[in-house]
């Protein structure tokens, strides 16, 4: 398959910057306008190729290299649209108090927040967001969610979920608070802090990369245990969509899709259910699950509108 | 059972066919002003974060060309709210699209997508593009640029000549100044990509500021 590289589109996209910034003839037009049609990057290269020959010009287009509060009123001034988006923005980054974020069932949501650090909501999650001079506060009030931290020393960045407070500087790791299962908190990288938060004592355990630490919901105790790679990777395929089973029973994966779609999954029989499975799978797709397991185990798959059920 | 693991089943993709006509649609110059402002100060933090997790066949600057196209493909940008974290979910889900179209997917090479190969996130803080003196800002651009396509952007952008003038001044075709342009705007480029274009000071300040 031979793909056009990134390179090879932003050096075609220069030229055609180069070429608009003196005119186009009417022909060149269509021909950029044909070449634009191609490949699905070449837009985008392109956008951001005219961008970066306005960015050297002088004046109106230039206005970002004017101090912010100028470049506000230029622009208002101009364009109805873009001012409307400024104006959203203003709204936005004047925002004190808490700001919350959800996920309905089968979505994911990323949240970039000003200061670097990066949220990745699962399915079926609500957290607030709260930021002050001195604490990064997140209370994960529901579902599961990866925290990808910015380094800030002044300022701890704090997931509270349910009885745990999970304190980082700057890492990555994830929380779930999931019903009635204990909060469970997965480290990739770097290393976090896991305190009561019901008790007015802490004793905090520290959780390095790699590992997992469990709070028992009704002792609070945190009991620590080390997560392999590839075990990692499975934990955090939601991440990319997709959920991994290495040997899980059928009954515990049709769970596992109950938590990213309405249609249930429902095996009827118990030695079916308690069939291995393995395999990598899009997460808001239990039917193709299904049919799959269906193929592998010969087993029945009988569609209806909200369910999905395996017999053999 | 086959250890390697199920068939991923397809999703079915947006409108991409859309994104052609959508340049007709929207003027290219206003949305690449609005890039300019709103996403590519952001661009830094973007490549940090597609950076921990690499998609098989796919590269970041595919990621991020294949973002803004999305961005300019949008009719109007009205309602977003927060470009920075929209662009964050479009790079999201273009790399989950990606994912999903390798279809068959071995169980060892899915782990290591996640790999834990990244060494530090703190390393590069966005930086905003907000230099207070415009010339200065300009000169130092093109001090960082090869000499004569510095010259041509010089002529161009400060002393104001069309690219037919630049030519003849520096008794060059038409075509040569236009490729100094373009080598031009590659290593502009360039510097979307750490963001050292201006040396504004990191966000952090601001946001202090923001979000008393």
């Amino acid at each position: 398959m031979a793909r056009e590289t990134a390179d090879d589109i932003d050096e075609a996209a220069a030229s055609w910057a180069a070429r608009a910034d003196r005119g186009l003839s009417p022909a060149e037009r269509a021909e950029l306008d044909a070449w634009l049609g191609g490949d699905v990057r070449r837009s985008g290269a392109y956008a951001r190729m005219t961008w970066a020959l306005m960015s050297t010009e002088r004046g109106e287009a230039g206005a970002v290299r004017q101090p912010r509060r100028v470049t506000r009123r230029g622009w208002l001034a101009g364009a109805g649209a873009i001012a409307a988006s400024l104006a959203a923005t203003g709204v936005y980054l004047g925002a004190t108090g808490p700001v919350s974020y959800a996920t309905r069932k089968g979505e994911q949501k990323v949240v970039s927040l000003d200061d670097g650090s990066v949220i990745t909501l699962n399915t079926n999650t609500r957290l607030q967001v709260r930021y002050s001079n001195n604490r990064r506060q997140v209370d994960l009030l529901d579902g599961e969610a990866l925290f990808d931290v910015a380094k800030d020393r002044e300022r701890p960045f704090v997931v509270t979920a349910r009885n745990a407070d999970v304190r980082a500087v700057g890492t990555s790791f994830t929380v779930s608070n999931l019903g009635s299962a204990p909060v469970e908190v997965l480290v990739r990288e770097g290393v976090v802090e896991v305190t009561r938060a019901d008790l007015p004592q802490r004793t905090a355990a520290r959780v390095t990369a790699n590992s997992r630490a469990v709070l028992s919901r009704d002792t609070g105790a945190v009991a620590v245990a080390h997560v392999d790679e590839v075990e990692l990777g499975s934990d955090l395929a939601w991440t990319d969509g997709r959920v991994i089973f290495r040997g899980e029973t059928l009954a515990v994966a049709a769970a596992q899709f109950g938590r990213y779609s309405d249609i249930g999954i429902v095996v009827v029989d118990p030695d079916l259910g308690a069939e291995k499975v393995a395999g990598v799978f899009n997460a808001t797709d239990p039917v193709g699950f299904a049919k799959s397991v269906a193929l592998s185990l010969d087993a029945k798959v009988e569609i209806r509108a909200d369910l999905v059920r395996l017999t053999r | 059972m086959a250890p390697g693991g199920f068939r991923v089943p397809e999703i079915e993709e947006e409108g991409w066919s859309a994104i052609p006509d959508a340049t007709a649609r929207v003027d290219i110059r206003a949305r690449a002003a609005w890039l300019g402002q709103h996403v590519i100060p952001h661009e830094p933090a973007l490549r940090n974060w597609l950076r921990r997790r690499p998609v098989e066949g796919l590269d970041i600057d595919d990621i991020i060309q294949e973002v803004y196209a999305r961005l300019v493909a949008l009719y109007s940008v009205d309602h977003v709210e927060n470009p920075r974290t929209y662009a964050f979910q479009v790079a999201s889900s273009v790399r989950i699209n990606h994912i999903r179209r390798l279809k068959v997917v071995a169980i060892d090479s899915v782990a290591s997508f996640e790999h834990l190969d990244v060494a530090d996130d703190g390393a590069s803080p966005e930086r905003v593009v907000a230099g207070r003196d415009e010339l200065r800002r300009l000169d130092r651009m093109l001090a960082s640029l090869p000499a004569r396509v510095a010259e041509v952007f010089r002529l161009r952008r400060v002393e104001g000549l069309s690219q037919r003038e630049v030519a003849q001044r520096l008794g060059v075709a038409e075509s040569t100044v236009e490729k100094h342009m373009a080598r031009g705007a590659v290593l502009v480029a360039e510097r979307f990509k750490t963001g050292g274009i201006a040396p504004a000071p990191a966000s952090k300040p601001m946001i202090r500021r923001f979000f008393r």
